[in-house]
């Protein structure tokens, strides 16, 4: 499966929630043991759906959501009426990793 | 009344609202809307107060439960049906925060000289409405502790 080429956000869902990455950070994509598998600077995460690529995606700071989450997002937006989490790609979630790794090996080429 | 006047009335006038076993007073300015409670999507490894994030008006709203907030014992039904969408924060750099609660009550003035034995922070004071505490609260000062 081929990395999406195009600018904007890739959004996924995990663990409940919708998340949104900077599709230019996004390194490589598959389909591995009925998951997503992304690869984010050198780092694996995993999604349980691809929702698609948007490029209107309005990005919003939060810094209230410091105070109670451990996380840092980039920042928060809405898509078809459901809060997203934008990530930070050099501050990941830890709920975005993969268990499997630190990277895709022979599953992104 | 005076225009002076009128703004301290303006100023002391609140929401007060349900959340567990206490009622906190929100500052009427500082209150956008009041709500049946919004969809949460629950955030994972948050912590305390926050709920998850809801959209609201077609922007992301993270929503806090207000009794965890003040430290207040839940109610006898914790369903939290009412969710006050407030700014918090000063007002160059005001925040948009749902507080899920448990009802919106009334608006009442609370004047300022009432309020007592404050924690500096989110917790003004305390000061009595209609024969009860109410627990008055600094939004501004939640968005500032961020």
């Amino acid at each position: 499966m081929s990395v999406p080429d195009a600018r904007g956000f890739l959004l996924l869902r995990r663990a409940g929630g919708v998340w949104g990455i900077s599709n230019a950070a996004v390194e490589g994509l598959a389909w591995e043991d009925g998951r997503y598998r992304l690869e984010v600077g050198g780092a694996a995460l995993a999604a349980d759906e691809i929702l698609g690529v948007v490029e209107d995606l309005v990005v919003r700071p939060a810094p209230l959501l410091r105070r109670f989450w451990a996380e840092e997002p980039a920042g928060l937006a809405v898509h078809g009426q459901l809060p997203v989490v934008v990530v930070d790609p050099g501050r990941l979630p830890a709920v975005l990793r993969s268990p499997g790794g630190d990277g895709l090996d022979e599953a992104s080429e | 009344m005076s225009e002076p006047a009128q703004a301290t009335r303006r100023e002391g006038t609140h929401l007060l609202v349900q959340a567990g076993e206490y009622t906190c007073a929100l500052p009427l300015a500082a209150v956008r809307r009041v709500v049946r409670s919004l969809s949460v999507h629950p955030l994972p490894g948050a912590a305390g107060a926050l709920e998850g994030l809801a959209e609201f008006g077609g922007e992301p709203l993270p929503v806090l439960n207000l009794a965890r907030l003040v430290s207040s014992p839940p109610g006898p039904n914790p369903s939290y049906p009412v969710t006050v969408v407030v700014w918090v924060g000063p007002a160059e750099a005001r925040e948009a925060v749902g507080l899920a609660a448990d009802a919106a009550l009334e608006v009442a003035h609370v004047p300022a000289d009432s309020v007592v034995a404050g924690d500096g922070g989110l917790l003004l004071g305390e000061a009595p409405v209609g024969g009860a505490v109410v627990r008055v609260l600094n939004l501004e000062a939640l968005g500032r502790e961020a």
